[in-house]
């Protein structure tokens, strides 16, 4: 993509007509391409947490508790973190296929289901 | 016994973390906030919410990409792998002939894509091309630039032509490794060569060989360059795979939310394959 400081764009196109843009809280200048809003910082935000609070759960109890679960699968907790962000992607992506509307359901489906991977999995 | 604490491990890991950071990171950061917005260039953005993800997920030609692509994975596995166990089976076990398939078997491997999707172009237009021109005169009527048959067959045959060499390879040195004492065993219970492979070469290739399906499914599922450089995705959208769908929505059509959406659809597919074929790698090792 090509990349036009802001002061230019006010010169192109439509931003001609309009006022300057209000400058948001994410407005940083450098990495406006990276198009950050605040839904998708929150949800990044909490991966961030979810490895910092598996970090945590190592110091206190090392080793990641191996075992075979129900499916016969060899996992650790990482493991189970990974199987239960992975089925949330996929239950999410069959909601918005199949049903489409009111997503919360999905994300309460994939709460549930993780809880199912980190107890029996 | 106290075990001595030291962090400094770390530090020699970070040049490794900010490269990760500034090719893998920050660019899938970027795509999944693409995914939902709706841009027409300058860097303006305006908030779509779901609705490219249901966009893709209910539209017919990201289905009919989907299709397109797991048939053709399904195609090039189905021939590859038995072809390559096969020529490995008959490859010299010892003396010159070894080396002379070794080097004739790596050959395809070493061309790059592209020059493999253009070398193969020209081997395959109809008038001009050697393969073209010889089923045109046999009495075929072939043309891989307009019939839909012609073009799968060729996109196929090219990548079999590519690919199939890295099975064999990889099975021949499954075949290597097995102990002669299993087969002076068979010999001597009086096993035949079907036996002999069904319950000894076949088994002990078993971890070899998940690694190949691995690296061919993968491969085949992303392939871009080949059918790219053969057919350009057509006729039509005929040979348009996945990856070729996608980069002509970024960057033909300029739709950089939705086809930020289907890539992410597609990593996602991507990641759970690597994922299974990971825990089957994990459990073979657990085996032997």
């Amino acid at each position: 993509m090509i990349i036009v400081p802001s002061n230019k764009i006010l010169l192109l196109g439509w931003e001609s007509v309009s006022e300057s843009r209000e400058k948001g809280f994410f407005d940083f200048e450098f990495i406006t391409w990276m198009a950050w809003t605040w839904q998708t910082a929150v949800f990044f935000i909490f991966i961030a947490l979810c490895l910092f609070l598996m970090v945590i759960w190592e110091k206190k109890v090392p080793g990641g508790s191996p075992r075979r679960g129900i499916l016969g699968l060899d996992t650790t907790r990482g493991d189970r973190l990974f199987i239960s962000l992975l089925s949330a992607a996929f239950i999410h992506l069959a909601w918005l296929g199949i049903v489409g509307v009111i997503l919360w359901i999905a994300t309460i489906i994939s709460f549930l289901f993780s809880i199912v991977v980190f107890r029996y999995f | 016994m106290n075990k001595t604490e030291n962090q400094k491990a770390w530090l020699f890991v970070i040049p490794v973390f900010i490269l990760v950071a500034f090719n893998a990171a920050v660019p899938l950061m970027t795509v999944v906030n693409y995914s939902f917005q709706e841009t027409f260039g300058n860097n303006v953005f305006t908030w779509e919410g779901t609705r490219w993800f249901k966009q893709i997920l209910q539209s017919d030609r990201f289905h009919a990409a989907l299709g397109r692509q797991f048939l053709f994975t399904g195609i090039i596995l189905f021939i590859q792998i038995p072809l390559g166990i096969f020529i490995a089976l008959t490859m010299p076990k010892k003396g010159i002939g070894v080396s002379v398939c070794l080097v004739l078997m790596s050959m395809p491997l070493l061309i790059p894509w592209n020059v493999v999707g253009a070398m193969w172009n020209i081997f395959a237009l109809p008038e001009i091309g050697f393969l073209g021109h010889t089923l045109n005169d046999l009495g075929f009527d072939y043309n891989f630039t307009q019939q839909i048959g012609d073009a799968w067959f060729t996109t196929v045959l090219m990548d079999v032509w590519h690919w199939t060499s890295l099975v064999v390879l990889l099975s021949y040195a499954g075949l290597r490794s097995i102990q002669p004492a299993y087969y002076q065993a068979a010999e001597i219970d009086g096993a035949s060569r079907w036996a002999v492979f069904r319950h000894i070469e076949l088994p002990k290739m078993k971890k070899v060989l998940t690694i190949a399906i691995l690296l061919r499914f993968m491969d085949s599922f992303m392939i871009y360059t080949e059918p790219f450089v053969l057919t350009g995705g057509g006729p039509g959208n005929a040979t348009a795979f996945l990856s070729i769908d996608l980069v002509k929505m970024a960057l033909g059509q300029f739709d950089l939310g939705p086809a930020a959406a289907m890539s992410l659809i597609y990593f996602f597919i991507v990641l759970l394959v690597c994922w299974v074929f990971y825990n089957l790698m994990m459990r073979n090792e657990a085996q032997s």
